[in-house]
């Protein structure tokens, strides 16, 4: 076995996937907690403002982050994850992403996720549990350019894909970026498709990339499997 | 016209009364299409669809260059790294130095 590869593997788009394991009384706890600390923090209601142009759904930024090295557990993704902010309008999304850094400049094990207003960017989510997403592995230089069409595309509602749209990731990692988009529905075939060939247009990718599709729940499965091999004192 | 024609069933179309006192206090949105400035139709009902050169467009405005508020304060994320291997940081310094350069050459003319 390359541990090597096993762990770039492993450094997915959307990796807080791996930092949860699936003990059902763990997550429950953690949904619990992380609800009330959402409910404590967002009291207002956001709206566009007058003059503004508002967007199909309302949406929010969050930001993770995770120390490179450090075991991953349940309890350190959520406090890895913050949530930056909300809008409800084209121009409330500009003051947000403008004052934002570029993903392009993350620096370490960083990622950018902006989803709808009410899902949470994990995979425990009622929108996300029967969801999947469009994995996309960048060469370093382009995630700023292909994160901006993406949200773009996404915000826009270019997707044409009803309410199947959750949200969309930015993942900064050690050689390489990953952006994703989440859908409600992985064996919604029809939708993926729509949701690849949307892709395809809006982004302009350089020649030969690869676009794969992954359900949270393969994504979990390939996660505890890694993370059975290295705990069991180096072997299987 | 035939004898034997139903008569359809009429029902008031549904309005809302708004009593001003004043024209200062019409709504914004009095005599505009709601949803938005570009209107699509699709499967399914109507959807607000922007496309990426009108997104680009209201970045512009003055609407959408004022701060967020309540926008929490992340080192290297939302304001610069406190230490100066942050690339925030890194920027700042070069437009800095740029407009510098600018202003002696202008001096030497």
């Amino acid at each position: 076995m390359n541990n090597k590869f096993d762990a770039l593997k492993d450094d997915d788009s959307g990796d807080h996937d791996q930092d949860q394991s699936s003990p059902k009384d763990i997550e429950k706890v953690k949904i619990e907690e992380d609800e009330k600390e959402l409910n404590t923090s967002k009291k207002k209601m956001v709206v566009p403002g007058a003059g503004e142009h508002p967007l199909q759904y309302n949406y929010t930024f969050w930001y993770s982050r995770r120390t490179p090295g450090r075991p991953a557990s349940t309890q350190s993704y959520e406090q890895n994850i913050k949530q930056i902010g909300s809008f409800a309008s084209v121009e409330q999304f500009w003051r947000f992403y403008s004052h934002m850094i570029r993903p392009g400049d993350l620096t370490g094990h960083s990622d950018f996720h902006l989803f709808k207003e009410g899902i949470k960017p994990m995979w425990e989510d009622d929108a996300n549990k029967m969801g999947g997403k469009w994995i996309i592995r960048l060469r370093k230089g382009l995630a700023s350019r292909c994160w901006e069409n993406l949200i773009l595309a996404m915000l826009g509602e270019q997707f044409m894909v009803g309410e199947e749209i959750c949200g969309a990731v930015v993942s900064v990692r050690f050689q390489e970026d990953i952006i994703s988009i989440w859908n409600k529905t992985a064996s919604d075939q029809a939708t993926t498709a729509r949701i690849r060939d949307t892709l395809r247009r809006v982004l302009n990718l350089p020649p030969n990339t690869i676009m794969e599709y992954k359900t949270h729940t393969d994504s979990i499965k390939a996660w505890e499997d890694f993370h059975g091999l290295v705990n069991a004192s180096g072997g299987r | 016209m035939s004898s034997g024609a139903k008569q359809a069933k009429s029902c008031p179309i549904p309005t809302r009364v708004l009593t001003l006192k004043d024209w200062s206090q019409l709504p914004d949105c009095y005599s505009q299409t709601p949803g938005g400035t570009l209107f699509s139709t699709t499967p399914g009902g109507t959807r607000i669809i922007y496309d990426r050169k009108f997104l680009l467009e209201c970045r512009n405005s003055p609407l959408a260059r004022t701060p967020p508020c309540c926008l929490p304060q992340i080192p290297g994320v939302t304001i610069p790294a406190t230490h100066s291997i942050g690339k925030l940081q890194d920027l700042k310094e070069e437009e800095e130095k740029d407009t510098a350069d600018d202003s002696q050459f202008e001096m030497d003319i």
